[in-house]
C-alpha cells in the first residue's frame, strides 16, 4: 500500500523466514514488544479478579521483569544485536520457561509477533554458543540416545503396557502412539487408551520399533538430535501405511503435529498422514454413537487445558517472505494465535458422561495456567514445576472441585506431586481413565 | 555512583536476596527498548539507560527503608509499576536502581464507602471485575488494563467512562506517597487515621502536585497506596465471550448498551454531546476516529493497511459518528429513559442509530490500549487536551494540518480529526490524537514534531496536557503559568534537594533538546545556562 501513495515511505524490505536456528529471523518481534505485558496478564476481558490475574508461570514465580516475555524480548534482542552475553543468569532465565504459548496468545491479542518462536529460537542460539541446554537435559538426551527414551528405561520394555486383553493389530489404520511417560511411568494412561479404542470398534497397530517423540531435544534447542528423531518416527509411520497417528499425550502430540513439520521445513499437511489427540478421535466416536458412556461419574470435576493440546496445537505451515513498511509481510501471512486449538472436545466429552458437574477454572482455555511440567522444566527446574502446578492447584481448590483431569501425562504427574505433596483432596486423572472408566458396562 | 556491594547488602537485607539482582542480563530487562508508546524516538535513544541494579519491595516501610539508603549515598532511583508506556518511566541516567513495585499489588474493596485501596502493582481490569461483581466500577483508563491503575491516575487516568467523572484526580481519594527522602506523606483522611476515604484534608492535600497535570514519573516521590473512588454500576453480569484475539463483554442489553450514531457534521456531533451531557444520561459519550473502525476490522496489521488504504481525505471528512454507551444504572426503566431521552436529542441533531454491536471489545474492562498498536506493531504517540467542549474540537483539524508536515515519517492519515469527547457532563471536551509511523524510518522528524505540537498549543490557546516532563518546561512552563516551570522546580528543589528521584525528571525533555542535535534549531526558547547537557 505504501507504494501507491503520493508521498514515498522509506522502508527495504527484509526477508525473513520462520526458522529458529537463525534468531536474526525474530529481530523484529524482539524489537517491537511494547512491554504492554499481555503476555503475562491474562486476557482482560476474561481477567477473573485479583486473584489468579496472570498465565505467565515464569514472570509470576521469578518476578523480574527479565522471566517475562518481555524481559526476554529484550535480552534476546541485545543479544541478537550484540550488546549482551550469556552469563549464568541467562541461560537460567531462558530455561526457566515452561513455552507453555501463554505470552504468544497473550501478544496475539494485539500485536503479531512471534514470541513462541522467538523463545524456542533463543534456546537453540544457546545450544549453537554453547551454554545450553542445561545439565538434566543432557542428562534425557543421552537416555534418548542410549535406550529411546527419555526415561533410561529399557528398550524392549517399552511395550510393558500391552497387557491382557490389549491387542494391537499388526496393520491398522490407526498408530497408537503412546510416547515414552505412558509407555513406562502412566500405563495406565496407554490401556486406557487402547479400552478405548476396542470401545469404538477402531484397531490400532503400534510403531514396530516406537522412539520417543523427541519432545525434550527440540524444546531445549537440541535441533540436531530433535530433527533425527522426527526423520526416523515420521519414516516407520509412513513405512507402516497408517493414516492417523493418535496420541493420548499433548506433548507428543505437538512435537508430531507442529515441531516435525517446523523442524523439517514441510507443513503438518505434508507429513502424509493425520495428527490428532485422543480426546478429538472419542469426541467424535461419542457425537457419532460408536462410543456410548454410560457409567455415572458423580464428581465436581474442572479440565485444565494441557497447553501442547490447547493454544499450540494449531497445524504448522511453513512461512518465508518479506517484512516491510510498518512490519507488515509479504506474502500474506496466518499467524498461529491459538484460537483453534482442542478445546471443545475435552469439554464435551466430559460434559457427556452421567454424573459430571464440569466446572471451569478461571484461567481457561487459552488463558489457562500451565502446569509447570513441560517443555524441559520439570527435568530442570523441579521447585519451578512444583510450584506452578500448586499455584494452579489452588485455583481447582477455590472452584471447589473434586476431580483435576488432563489429558497429558504429563500434567497429570506434576499435578499427582502437588496433591501429594501438600495433601489436596482432589483427585487427579487423564482424561482417558475417565472416558475409560465411564464406558465400563 | 554505582552501587557499590555495602550499599548492595544494605538494600538487599531490606526486601531479601530473592527480590534484588545487579546481574546484567537481569537490568537488561528492564530496558526501556524500541517498542511501545513513543519508543524508539530520540528521547528513548538519547535519554534511557538500563538500571545499574533492580529492587522488588513488598511493603511501604520497604520502599521508605531503600529510598532513605539511597538518598543517603547519593544513588538515583526511578519507581516502576508495570513499565508500560515507554522511556518516560524508565532509567535516564547510569547506575539507576529501579524500584520494582509489582509486588505492592494489595487490593481492599470496600463496598459500602464506595472506594478500592490499591497498591501500585495492582492493574486496571481485575480493579474493574472485581467493582463489577459488587455494583461498582471505576474510570481508570489511560495506560489500559495491564497497566498500574496507581500510575495511571497519576499518569492519565481518563477513558470514555470519564463522561460523568472528569479529570482523574476526582477519583484519587486517601493516598500514601512516600517522599524522595524517605519521609512517608499520607494525603487525605490518612493523615489521621488507617482509613482512606476522605481525599481532601484535614492533611495536606498535595494531589494535584502529586499527579500533575500528566503526572511527573515519580519524580516527586513514590505512591505506594492509593483509594479510589468507585461509582455505582447496574448488577447485571457483562459476560466474556470469544477466545482470542477476538474477546468480548457481551452486555446485557436492558442495563448496558453502545449505540453508534451517524451525524450530518462536526457541529451536530459536538451539540449531541453536550445535550447528552446536559441531560445527565449515558456512561460515555465519544466521536472515534476511523481507523479505530479499521483495526476493529482487521485480523492482522496487514488487512488494517489494506482496508485503511481504501479511505481518502473525503471519506475520512465525512466521517460523523457519535458512539454512546447507556447504562442503566438503578434500573431497566432508567435505561428506557436514558434511550428515550438519546434518541429524542440525536433526532433533533439528525442522528441515524447504526447496528451496533451488543458487545464491549474496548472500554469498560480493558481500556484496551494495547490494541492501538496492531497497525505498525509497536507505535504510538498522543497529543491530548482538555478543554471546554467548544474548544477541544478545534483542536483536531489544528493538529491534523500540523501532521500534513511530518507525514511522512507519520502515517498517511487522510486529515483524520482525531477523537474527542465530552468528559463531566458536557463540562470538559477532550480530544486526543494517536500518531503512528514505521520506527524504521528516520523518526528525528518525529522528534520535532513533538515539540512542534506543544507550539501548536501555546499558540492556539489549547490547555494541552503535555506539560512538565512530556515537554521541555522550560517551553511549555511560562506559557502555562506563566510561572509553572518556576513552580514545578520549586517544589522539586523543596522535595527532592538531591535529585535522586528520577532524575532529570522534570526537565528531561529539555536535557533531550539540548543533548539531540536534531532538536537544536527547534530551541526558541530561553532556558538556563545550567540545564545538564
Amino acid at each position: 500500500m505504501a507504494d501507491k501513495l503520493p508521498i514515498r515511505y522509506y522502508k527495504p524490505k527484509s526477508e525473513f523466514k520462520f526458522d529458529i536456528t537463525d534468531i536474526q529471523n525474530f529481530v523484529y518481534d524482539m524489537s517491537r514488544c511494547i512491554k504492554c505485558k499481555g503476555c503475562t496478564w491474562v486476557d482482560h476481558t476474561y481477567m477473573p479478579g485479583t486473584k489468579f490475574m496472570t498465565r505467565c508461570p515464569s514472570a509470576e514465580k521469578y518476578q523480574f521483569d527479565a522471566y517475562g516475555a518481555y524481559g526476554k524480548m529484550r535480552i534476546g534482542h541485545a543479544m541478537a544485536e550484540g550488546r549482551l552475553d550469556w552469563n549464568e543468569k541467562a541461560v537460567e532465565i531462558m530455561y526457566a520457561c515452561t513455552l507453555c504459548g501463554a505470552c504468544d496468545v497473550g501478544c496475539k491479542r494485539n500485536l503479531d509477533l512471534e514470541i513462541e518462536l522467538t523463545l524456542e529460537s533463543l534456546r537453540v542460539k544457546a545450544v549453537q554458543d554453547g551454554v545450553g541446554p542445561m545439565p538434566a537435559h543432557k542428562k534425557i538426551a543421552d537416555n534418548i540416545s542410549r535406550t529411546h527414551n527419555m526415561y533410561g528405561s529399557p528398550a524392549e520394555k517399552r511395550t510393558a503396557w500391552t497387557t491382557g486383553a490389549i491387542k494391537p493389530a499388526a496393520k491398522a489404520e490407526i498408530l497408537y502412539f503412546p510416547g515414552c511417560t505412558a509407555s513406562y511411568i502412566n500405563k495406565e494412561i496407554a490401556q486406557s487408551t487402547a479400552k478405548i479404542l476396542k470401545a469404538a470398534g477402531a484397531d490400532f497397530m503400534l510403531m514396530p520399533e516406537e522412539r520417543c517423540c523427541g519432545n525434550t531435544l527440540f524444546s531445549v534447542g537440541m535441533l540436531d538430535e530433535a530433527r533425527a528423531s522426527a526423520k526416523h518416527n515420521i519414516e516407520e509411520v509412513r513405512k507402516s501405511g497408517a493414516k492417523t497417528l493418535l496420541t493420548s499425550c499433548a506433548e507428543c502430540l505437538r512435537t508430531w503435529k507442529v515441531d516435525y513439520p517446523k523442524m523439517l521445513g514441510i507443513s503438518t499437511e505434508e507429513l502424509g498422514f493425520e495428527v490428532i489427540h485422543l480426546v478429538e478421535y472419542a469426541d467424535e466416536m461419542i457425537k457419532n454413537g460408536a462410543l456410548k458412556m454410560k457409567k455415572p461419574f458423580q464428581t465436581r470435576m474442572t479440565y485444565h487445558d494441557a497447553c501442547s493440546l490447547s493454544r499450540l496445537s494449531e497445524p504448522w505451515t511453513p512461512y518465508e517472505g518479506k517484512r516491510g513498511w510498518m512490519g507488515c509481510v509479504e506474502p500474506r501471512l496466518k499467524r498461529r494465535r491459538g484460537s483453534n486449538g482442542v478445546y471443545a472436545q475435552p469439554r464435551d466429552i466430559l460434559r457427556a458422561i452421567p454424573g459430571v458437574e464440569l466446572i471451569e477454572m478461571p484461567r481457561t482455555r487459552e488463558n489457562a495456567f500451565c502446569c509447570g511440567a513441560g517443555r524441559g522444566t520439570r527435568e530442570a527446574f523441579p521447585d519451578f514445576a512444583t510450584w506452578a502446578a500448586k499455584n494452579r492447584m489452588e485455583e481447582v481448590k477455590d472452584i471447589g472441585a473434586e476431580t483435576l483431569v488432563s489429558s497429558c501425562p504429563r500434567c497429570k504427574n506434576n499435578f499427582a506431586q502437588a496433591v501429594k505433596a501438600g495433601g489436596i483432596d482432589v483427585q487427579v486423572l487423564d482424561i482417558s481413565e475417565v472416558i475409560s472408566a465411564a464406558i465400563e458396562a | 555512583m554505582a552501587i557499590s556491594k555495602e550499599i548492595y547488602k544494605a538494600l538487599e537485607s531490606v526486601a531479601g536476596p530473592e527480590y534484588i539482582s545487579d546481574d546484567p542480563v537481569i537490568c537488561e530487562g528492564y530496558r526501556s527498548g524500541p517498542g511501545g508508546y513513543e519508543a524508539g524516538l530520540g528521547y528513548e535513544r538519547v535519554m534511557t539507560t538500563v538500571p545499574g541494579c533492580v529492587i522488588m519491595p513488598r511493603t511501604t516501610e520497604e520502599v521508605q527503608r531503600i529510598v532513605k539508603i539511597c538518598y543517603r549515598n547519593d544513588i538515583p532511583y526511578v519507581p516502576y509499576s508495570t513499565g508500560f508506556y515507554g522511556p518516560r518511566s524508565h532509567p535516564h541516567v547510569e547506575d539507576a536502581l529501579l524500584i520494582d513495585l509489582k509486588r505492592m499489588n494489595d487490593f481492599v474493596l470496600d463496598e459500602k464507602h464506595f472506594y478500592v485501596e490499591v497498591g501500585p502493582g495492582m492493574v486496571y481490569s481485575p480493579i474493574q471485575e472485581e467493582c463489577m461483581q459488587h455494583g461498582a466500577y471505576v474510570v481508570i483508563g489511560g495506560g489500559g488494563a495491564q497497566a498500574s491503575a496507581i500510575a495511571n491516575l497519576i499518569g492519565d487516568g481518563w477513558s470514555p467512562l470519564s463522561h460523568r467523572i472528569g479529570l482523574p484526580h476526582r477519583r484519587i481519594l486517601g493516598t500514601e506517597i512516600v517522599m524522595p527522602d524517605g519521609e512517608l506523606l499520607k494525603m487525605g483522611s490518612l493523615a489521621q487515621g488507617d482509613d482512606p476515604f476522605w481525599g481532601e484534608g484535614p492533611g495536606p492535600d498535595l494531589r494535584g502536585l502529586l499527579r500533575g497535570y500528566t503526572g511527573l514519573r515519580g519524580c516527586l516521590g513514590i505512591v505506594t497506596r492509593m483509594a479510589i473512588k468507585t461509582l455505582p454500576f447496574q448488577p447485571e453480569r457483562l459476560e466474556p465471550t470469544g477466545i482470542s484475539p477476538n474477546t468480548a463483554l457481551t452486555l446485557p442489553e436492558k442495563r448496558v448498551k453502545w449505540i453508534n450514531f451517524t451525524v450530518p457534521s462536526k457541529d451536530e456531533q459536538v451539540k449531541s454531546m453536550r445535550e447528552i451531557g446536559h441531560a445527565e444520561i449515558a456512561g460515555a459519550v465519544t466521536k472515534v476516529p476511523l481507523f479505530w473502525r479499521a483495526i476493529a476490522k482487521a485480523e492482522c496489521k496487514e488487512e488494517f493497511w489494506d482496508i485503511w488504504g481504501k479511505e481518502t481525505e473525503e471519506s475520512v471528512a465525512n466521517f460523523f459518528i457519535v458512539r454512546v454507551l447507556l447504562i442503566g444504572y438503578t434500573s431497566e426503566e432508567q435505561m428506557e429513559y436514558d434511550e428515550r431521552v438519546l434518541m429524542d436529542i440525536m433526532n433533533e441533531v439528525g442522528g441515524i442509530a447504526r447496528r451496533t454491536k451488543p458487545s464491549d471489545e474496548s472500554w469498560i474492562k480493558n481500556a484496551d490500549s494495547a490494541g492501538m498498536w496492531l497497525m505498525c506493531g509497536g507505535y504510538v504517540s498522543v497529543d491530548y487536551v482538555i478543554e471546554t467542549l467548544s474548544q477541544s474540537p478545534g483542536h483536531g483539524p489544528c493538529y491534523a494540518e500540523l501532521k500534513k508536515k511530518y507525514t511522512p515519517p507519520l502515517m498517511p492519515d487522510y486529515g483524520d480529526p482525531g477523537w474527542f469527547q465530552s468528559f463531566e457532563m458536557g463540562h470538559q471536551g477532550y480530544s486526543e490524537f494517536l500518531v503512528y509511523w514505521d520506527p524504521d524510518d528516520d523518526t528525528n522528524p518525529v522528534d520535532q514534531f513533538y515539540v512542534d505540537t506543544s507550539k501548536m498549543n501555546i499558540k492556539n490557546r489549547f490547555y494541552t496536557s503535555l506539560l512538565g516532563p512530556h515537554q521541555p518546561l522550560y517551553l511549555t512552563g511560562p506559557k502555562y503559568g506563566p510561572n509553572y516551570h518556576e513552580f514545578l522546580l520549586k517544589v522539586k528543589n523543596e522535595f527532592d534537594p538531591k535529585w535522586m528521584s528520577h532524575p532529570p525528571v522534570p526537565l528531561a525533555h529539555d536535557v533531550f533538546v539540548e543533548r539531540a542535535p536534531w532538536m537544536h534549531h527547534m530551541k526558541d526558547w530561553e532556558s538556563p545556562a545550567d540545564i545538564p547537557k
